[in-house]
C-alpha cells in the first residue's frame, strides 16, 4: 500500500487520540485513553485468529462436501 | 369515504406483474420502474390510517394500513426496485421481471398489513416468487438451493399460521398489534415464523445458502425484501423482547465468522447480512424509542447499501463468469467504476462516518449503551470490525486488487448497471453526509446526534486498527476451495436419513400395503370366479366357472315333472 496513505491514517488516528481527551466518558472504559485503539487491533486480530481456528476444526469442509453421501 | 377508491402500494407492482408480460418486448425492461415509481407514489400521498378494509370470512381485513413505521419500510422497498430495475434494465427474461414485481408487491403488502391474515399472505408470495428468482439461475445449484428455500419457508409460514391461528382462537385481536410476553405459545410460534425470515440462528442458513445461487439481478432483490420485513415485523410485534438482544448478538459474530471463511463473494455479503440483521434485531431487543428509530434507520440503510454490493459483485459474476474469491484477482484495472462503487458500498456497512452505515449503526450501538447492555454493546463494536474486515477489505482486495490468478472480464458490465449501481451510492453518501434528510422521517420519538467527538473516535480507532490488523495477516484471509457448513447441515446432510424416514418408509409401507391388497383381491376373486364349487363340494382343481359341469342332467327334470304329473293324475282319480 502506498505510504502516504499510511502516513493519512497515522495522522487520523493520532488526531482521534488527542480528540479522546476532549471527550466525557460515557462507559468505565472511555477513562482508559487509547482503549478503542487496542480494542481495535487486538478485536480485528482475535476474529481472525477464531475464525480460522473454527474454520479448520468444522467448519470448512470439500466442495463437494453435501454431494458425497 | 376515501378508502372506497383507494389504491394500495401493492397494488400497482401486482397489476405490474400482470400488465408487464402483455407489452411488447422492447418496452418490459423500461416500464419495469414505473410500477414501483408508482407505488412510491402512493405512500408518499396516503394519509395515516386504515384505508382499506375487506370483509373476509367474518373477519374485517385491514389490506392497507399507513403509519410512520410502514411508511419508512414502504419508501425503501419501492425505492430499491426502481434501482434494482435501472441495474437489471439489460435483463430479458421476462420471468424473472415479473417474480421480481411479486416479490416487491408481496413486501409492501406485507409491511402494509393491518391484521394477521392480510400479513401471512403477503408472505407466503414473498416466499414462493422470491423462490423463482433462484430458480431462474437455471443451474443444478440453485435447482437444490431453490427448494431448499422454499421448504424451510414453507416451514416457517406454518409456524407463523400456527401461531396467528393459536393466537386468535385465544381470543386474541387480528390486528397487528405489540405482543404480550406472556410466554404463551402462540407468541412463541410467532416469533419463531418471524426470526426465520430474520435469519436468526439457527434458523439462519437458508440465506446463506440461496442468495449466492440466485440470479445476478435476484440476489439484489432478494437481499433487500425478507429479511427486512421480518425486522419491520419484529419492530411491531416485539419491541423489547429481551430474547432478541441476545438472538441479535448471537447473528451479528455468526455472520462475521462464516463471512471471513466463505469462498463465494456473494455468500460473504449473506453472511454479512446476516450479522446487519442482527444489529436491526438487537435494536428490536432493547426496545427503547432510540434502539427502535436505530432498527428502521438501519433497516433503510442496510437495503441500500447491501443491494448496491450485490450489484457490484453481480457485475464480477456476470462480467468473468466466476464468483469465487480464490479464482478472482486484480479485476480492478478492468473494472474501475465497479471497484468504486462497491467501495463507497463497502465503506457504508463497514460504518465509516460520512456514509449511511455510520449514522444508523451507531444509533443502535448508543441505544444499547444508553440502556446499559454494555456486553450486547461490545459484542456490537466487535461484528462492526468484523464487517469491515470482510466485506470491506478481503472482498475488494481480493477481487480487485491483489494477484490475478488468470480471470479476466470477458465482456464489459452494461451501462444499466453502473447507473443503478451509482444511484445507490448517491444515497448511501446523501444519507451519510445528511442523516437529517433520513431522521426527519423516523416513526418513533428520540433524537440522535450521530457526529459527535465520541462516535468519530471510537469509529476511527476501531475501524483504523483493524485496517492495520487486516495488512498484517490479510494472507491467512484469502479464499480457499473449501465451503462452510452451517446448520443447513441439518437438513442436507441428513438427506438419507429423511430419505428413508420420511420417503423410503412411507413407499415401503404403501408398497407393502398394496401387495397385500393385490394378493387380497386376488383371493377374492378366486373366490368369484367359481363359487359354486365351495357349495357343491367339488373336488376337482379345475377354478374356473364352467356351466356345462354343473348343469343338472335332463332326466331329473323330466323325472320331477313326470311325478308331478302322476300326482295330479292319480288325485284325479280318486
Amino acid at each position: 500500500m502506498n505510504r502516504n496513505l499510511w502516513i493519512a491514517l497515522g495522522a487520523v488516528i493520532v488526531l482521534s487520540f488527542i480528540a479522546e481527551f476532549t471527550r466525557k466518558a460515557h462507559h468505565w472504559w472511555e477513562n482508559i485513553p487509547g482503549f478503542y485503539i487496542i480494542f481495535g487491533f487486538i478485536g480485528a486480530i482475535a476474529l481472525i485468529l477464531i475464525s480460522r481456528y473454527l474454520g479448520k476444526l468444522f467448519i470448512q469442509k470439500n466442495e463437494d462436501y453435501y454431494d458425497v453421501q | 369515504m376515501f378508502s372506497s377508491f383507494y389504491l394500495p402500494p401493492f397494488f400497482f407492482l401486482m397489476a405490474g406483474a400482470i400488465i408487464l408480460p402483455l407489452l411488447p418486448k422492447f418496452l418490459r425492461s423500461g416500464s419495469f420502474i414505473l410500477f414501483p415509481l408508482l407505488s412510491l407514489l402512493v405512500i408518499w400521498i396516503s394519509p395515516f390510517g386504515d384505508l382499506l378494509t375487506v370483509g373476509f370470512a367474518g373477519y374485517t381485513l385491514t389490506v392497507a394500513h399507513v403509519d410512520g413505521l410502514s411508511r419508512m419500510f414502504g419508501t425503501i422497498f419501492a425505492l430499491i426496485t426502481i434501482i434494482g430495475g435501472v441495474y437489471a434494465y439489460y435483463l430479458e427474461d421476462t420471468g424473472q421481471q415479473v417474480a421480481a414485481l411479486l416479490y416487491a408487491g408481496g413486501a409492501l403488502g406485507t409491511v402494509f398489513a393491518g391484521d394477521f391474515l392480510t400479513l401471512f399472505i403477503f408472505w407466503e408470495i414473498m416466499a414462493f416468487s422470491a423462490t423463482y428468482l433462484i430458480w431462474a439461475r437455471r443451474t443444478k445449484e440453485s435447482e437444490g438451493a431453490g427448494f431448499r428455500y422454499v421448504l424451510v419457508h414453507l416451514f416457517g409460514g406454518g409456524l407463523l399460521l400456527s401461531g396467528i391461528l393459536l393466537h386468535l382462537s385465544g381470543g386474541g385481536s387480528l390486528e397487528l398489534t405489540q405482543i404480550i410476553r406472556d410466554g404463551s405459545l402462540s407468541s412463541r410460534l410467532i416469533l419463531l415464523g418471524v426470526a426465520l425470515n430474520a435469519a436468526v440462528p439457527p434458523l439462519h442458513a437458508w440465506l446463506a445458502d440461496a442468495y449466492p445461487k440466485a440470479t445476478v439481478t435476484g440476489a439484489v432483490f432478494l437481499c433487500a425484501f425478507t429479511t427486512k420485513a421480518a425486522v419491520y415485523v419484529l419492530i411491531r410485534l416485539f419491541p423489547g423482547w429481551e430474547i432478541l438482544i441476545i438472538a441479535g448478538a448471537v447473528m451479528t459474530l455468526w455472520g462475521t465468522i462464516y463471512a471471513l471463511l466463505s469462498r463465494d463473494i456473494r455468500e460473504i455479503l449473506a453472511y454479512s447480512t446476516i450479522s446487519q440483521v442482527g444489529y436491526m434485531v438487537v435494536g428490536v431487543g432493547i426496545g427503547t424509542q432510540l434502539a427502535l428509530n436505530g432498527a428502521v434507520a438501519h433497516a433503510f440503510s442496510h437495503i441500500l447499501y447491501k443491494s448496491l454490493l450485490f450489484m457490484a459483485t453481480g457485475a464480477v459474476l456476470y462480467t468473468t463468469g466466476t464468483s469465487k474469491l480464490d479464482q478472482l484477482g486484480g479485476l480492478a484495472k478492468y473494472q474501475r467504476w465497479i471497484v468504486g462503487l462497491y467501495l463507497v458500498g463497502a465503506f457504508s456497512i463497514s460504518g465509516i462516518p460520512f456514509l449511511n452505515g455510520f449514522i444508523s449503526k451507531s444509533m443502535i450501538v448508543s441505544a444499547a449503551g444508553y440502556s446499559h447492555y454494555e456486553a450486547a454493546m461490545f459484542v456490537l463494536m466487535l461484528a462492526s470490525m468484523g464487517t469491515f474486515l470482510h466485506t470491506g477489505l478481503r472482498l475488494p482486495y481480493y477481487t480487485w486488487f491483489g494477484a490475478n490468478w488468470g480471470v479476466r472480464p470477458k465482456k464489459e458490465a452494461p451501462t444499466c448497471m453502473i447507473v443503478g449501481m451509482g444511484i445507490a451510492a448517491f444515497f448511501c453518501i446523501l444519507f451519510g453526509i445528511f442523516p437529517s434528510l433520513l431522521y426527519t422521517w423516523l416513526p418513533f420519538d428520540a433524537t440522535y446526534r450521530p457526529f459527535t467527538v465520541p462516535h468519530l473516535v471510537e469509529a476511527v480507532q476501531t475501524l483504523g486498527l483493524t485496517f492495520v490488523g487486516f495488512w498484517l495477516m490479510k494472507d491467512r484471509l484469502a479464499g480457499e476451495p473449501a465451503i462452510p457448513v452451517d446448520t443447513d447441515w441439518f437438513y442436507r446432510k441428513t438427506k438419507p436419513v429423511f430419505w428413508a424416514v420420511f420417503v423410503r418408509s412411507v413407499n415401503f409401507f404403501f408398497d407393502t400395503m398394496e401387495v397385500k391388497a393385490i394378493a387380497f383381491a386376488r383371493s377374492v376373486a378366486v373366490l368369484s370366479k367359481n363359487p359354486v364349487r365351495f357349495f357343491m363340494h367339488d373336488e376337482s382343481t379345475d377354478t374356473t366357472y364352467s356351466a356345462n359341469r354343473y348343469r343338472k342332467p335332463m332326466s331329473v327334470i323330466l323325472f320331477v315333472i313326470l311325478v308331478i304329473f302322476v300326482v295330479f293324475a292319480v288325485r284325479g282319480t280318486l
